[in-house]
């Protein structure tokens, strides 16, 4: 179900219904989260909630062994099982069909006869999200940096919590299986700043992404031509606006929601194309798949206790499959690849050619690190090298005769709306939704409140999928 | 914080601002009418499940939409048809759809449209792509998306700014964004496209009455079937033939039956279709290898002076009286029964 559907305002106010009225104790509240969570992943594909329960039933007997288990070997086997069958699940739906088609690749280039059928696999929604979740909670008790889940209902809920279930943020079992335990409620200005964010979120994604940025971004990137450089970069720029609107309104939906609901859920975004260095992108970009990949694969990896180049080396792995796990497909692990060199230019140049950052050389550097990341979403968008490589060059002015296929006003509109978010993105850098709502006038809160609000219904979303359910 | 307030406001504020913004399309006439997507095809298509060898499919192009009226039928035969066409697309694929995943053996009534009908079997093409879009979302489509239509339709049924609509009539917000025009730095071509006709909750599907009483409005719409004159690919009979030939085989051969019709056209359309895919060597002999009942306006006096207004559909009266007649001459012909009991 999506969030920008007619279905999910019926789901919702029934869910909100059953959950304020006093019709259930806090147990059969949470019974009744559970349910509606699995209607809620079900409504699109019903055999695959299958999947959720495996591993859900999978972490939660390997997370109860590793709470009682001393034995270390015996405790690593613990961790092995959650970690294949979690990862085994990856690896067949996700990179199934890329693994089988470089195989097929490799093999061929030795003059092995080998051309097999395409698998007919379904990727399952959310499937990246809930696994990396699941499996932070047994790699915490392994690591025994948590506690266990008290019950399995509360366990099964922290998996499955409709909200965040299929484009997180991804939770980490301390911050939300906690929440579970006493009954929550949200007071009523908690209720009403979830029912704003909710509609912030739908606002970027209905509105900013789909109906304003998509279209130009799906134009471009779909051309098979060489573009002149006005096209390529009004391309590139609208997917960059629109993959955050689409992807930081899933995530401001879904705190909103949850806060609704009494629970807090963690930031995903702030506002990153304000950032100054990619450092900072990343503490700022889908800020828990990057702390999951930190706690869970950089740092394991060595971080940087081994030295400088040991640390390199981590951070560009720890890119490169961060790149992968947005899509089984190279052009991704480029992307990734692109942002840890960025990372390691940046340290190299803290390291060697330090300066002291300004108001200033700030607004270049957040401009520069923009300019430098609009780049690496032309791999993560193209479907192909070839595309990519067309792209790159003409906007490095290097297809002077390239062709154009956007009108003026497509231009103008992609440069106004991005311009417009880099802007907002700066002077919101060091402050919060809440800090500036708090200093505004409530008639102007509800009047930009309607505007939205009209505006989306306006807009008529037609339930385009979010970008990030295929991740 | 006063969030409260500030709710009550955004709140009354949405109230009156929609109610404002649905007036104002109102008093430029615009009415709440229904949006043929694929979501109300498939509901039409998950009828054919459940169909018996009495029930009648209609397939093909707009012409089949706009032609046949399925009161007008259902008076002749005392039986509602399934209507299963396309605007714009060959009938080739929903037949094949309903060939190769279905166990129906009714009736099929396909609709040829020359230019559509013998267009192609590339799927990549418009008048594969379409149809063929339908029938996956059809296989394709999600409890929740079937939710979502279902609650999408009193709301379509009553606001006219709810409308999925695109280019001149287009009231969508990226719709209304995308008429703004700075320069002409890529030439389009395209002439401005109205939307002429009105569809029912069964996908029964009536031209509009400003069609037939605005000349420039239909004249609009001939413009826009010029454009696509001038620009169509030749006409790839082999492969059409084949494809079609092929399905017909088998419907045929588990006791379906199948009933080729012709609707009509006229003025520049219809010369064009004379020109491009004349008569003889295109419709004739799809009928002669088809080996089917079949019904072309050209051989019965009463159609042969329709007038389409725009060139390529009936107005709704004459859509009326094209259906009763063409049932009339179909059960006398034998091709269709009057399943009416009195």
């Amino acid at each position: 179900m999506l969030f920008n559907s007619l279905s999910f305002v019926v789901f919702l106010v029934i869910v909100l219904a059953l959950y304020y009225l006093k019709l259930f104790s806090w147990t059969n509240k949470k019974r009744m989260l559970l349910f509606a969570s699995y209607v809620f992943y079900g409504l699109w594909n019903p055999p695959l909630v299958i999947l959720l329960w495996i591993s859900t039933m999978v972490d939660w007997i390997a997370g109860n062994k590793l709470a009682k288990e001393e034995n270390q070997k015996n405790r690593n086997l613990w961790l092995l099982l959650s970690m294949s069958v979690n990862l085994g699940f990856l690896a067949f739906f996700k990179y199934g069909n890329f693994l089988l088609e470089n195989f097929t690749a490799l093999v061929n280039s030795i003059d092995i006869y080998y051309h097999p059928q395409k698998m007919d696999i379904i990727l399952p929604m959310g499937i990246s999200f809930y696994t990396f979740q699941t499996m932070s909670y047994t790699i915490d008790m392994y690591n025994r940096k948590t506690e266990r889940a008290k019950t399995f209902l509360d366990f099964a809920l922290y998996v499955t919590f409709f909200p965040q279930l299929v484009a997180g943020p991804i939770v980490r079992a301390g911050d939300l299986i906690s929440q579970f335990y006493e009954e929550k409620k949200a007071t009523v200005n908690q209720f009403i700043w979830g029912l704003f964010l909710l509609t912030i979120g739908l606002f970027q994604k209905v509105v900013m992404a789909d109906t304003l940025l998509a279209d130009t971004a799906d134009t471009v990137f779909g051309s098979e031509k060489v573009l002149n450089f006005w096209d390529a970069w009004s391309g590139t720029l609208a997917f960059s606006g629109q993959i955050f609107f689409d992807f930081a309104g899933y995530s401001t939906c879904a705190i909103g929601i949850a806060l609704m609901l009494g629970m807090v859920l963690p930031d995903n975004f702030r506002y990153p194309y304000a950032a100054l260095g990619f450092s900072d992108l990343w503490n700022r970009w889908h800020i828990t798949l990057s702390s999951w990949l930190r706690d869970y694969l950089y740092i394991p990896l060595g971080g940087n206790r081994f030295g400088v180049t040991r640390m390199y080396a981590a951070l560009m792995i720890t890119m490169l499959l961060g790149g992968l796990w947005h899509g089984a497909a190279w052009t991704f692990m480029v992307w990734g690849g692109l942002h840890g060199v960025y990372l390691i230019l940046e340290k190299l140049q803290k390291r060697y050619i330090p300066f002291k950052i300004t108001v200033w050389n700030g607004m270049f550097l957040a401009f520069v690190t923009f300019t430098c990341v609009n780049f690496t979403w032309v791999f993560f968008r193209a479907r192909e090298f070839k595309t990519a490589w067309n792209m790159i060059t003409s906007m490095l002015f290097l297809n002077a005769d390239g062709e154009k296929i956007l009108q003026s006003f497509d231009i103008i509109k992609v440069c106004v709306v991005v311009g417009l978010m880099f802007i907002c993105h700066w002077f919101m850098r060091n402050t919060s939704l809440k800090e500036v709502s708090l200093k505004t006038s409530p008639w102007v809160l509800g009047i930009v409140w309607a505007f939205m609000f009209l505006l989306i219904a306006i807009a008529q979303g037609s339930g385009e999928q979010f970008i990030y359910f295929q991740f | 914080m006063y969030l409260k307030q500030s709710l009550i406001i955004a709140f009354t504020l949405s109230i009156i601002s929609l109610g404002a913004w649905e007036l104002y399309w109102r008093t430029q006439g615009f009415y709440p009418t229904l949006d043929d997507n694929e979501s109300l095809w498939s509901v039409q298509r998950s009828r054919v499940e459940k169909a018996n060898n009495l029930d009648v499919v209609l397939i093909g192009s707009s012409r089949v939409l706009f032609d046949i009226q399925l009161d007008e039928w259902e008076n002749e035969t005392g039986k509602r048809p399934i209507q299963l066409a396309c605007v714009g697309s060959s009938p080739l694929p929903v037949f094949h759809d309903l060939v190769e995943k279905t166990d129906f053996k009714g009736t099929i009534l396909v609709g040829v449209t020359p230019g559509l009908f013998f267009s192609t079997t590339f799927p990549k093409a418009q008048p594969w792509e379409w149809p063929q879009s339908r029938v996956d979302y059809y296989y394709n489509r999600t409890y929740a998306q079937r939710l979502n239509h279902t609650l999408s339709m009193p709301l379509q049924e009553n606001f006219a700014f709810l409308s999925e609509d695109e280019g001149v009539d287009g009231l969508k917000l990226k719709e209304l964004v995308g008429k703004i025009k700075i320069g002409d730095r890529v030439f389009d071509p395209m002439p401005p496209f109205h939307e002429f006709g009105e569809i029912a909750k069964d996908r029964n599907l009536k031209m509009k009455e400003i069609t037939v009483t605005d000349t420039a409005y239909a004249n609009s719409i001939k413009k826009v079937w010029m454009f696509f004159g001038k620009g169509a690919p030749p006409p790839d009979k082999k492969s059409t033939m084949a494809f079609f030939l092929a399905d017909l085989k088998k419907f045929k051969a588990r006791g379906g039956k199948v009933i080729l019709v012709r609707c009509p056209s006229s003025g520049g359309v219809r010369m064009g279709e004379n020109m491009g895919l004349p008569r003889n060597q295109f419709y004739d002999d799809l009928v002669q290898q088809a080996q089917v009942k079949s019904y072309h306006f050209e051989d019965y006096e009463q159609f042969k002076n329709l007038e389409c207004p725009e060139w390529s559909h009936l107005s709704a009266t004459d859509a009326q009286f094209f259906t009763t007649e063409l049932v009339k001459i179909m059960i006398k012909d034998g091709a269709l029964t009057n399943y009416k009991t009195n």
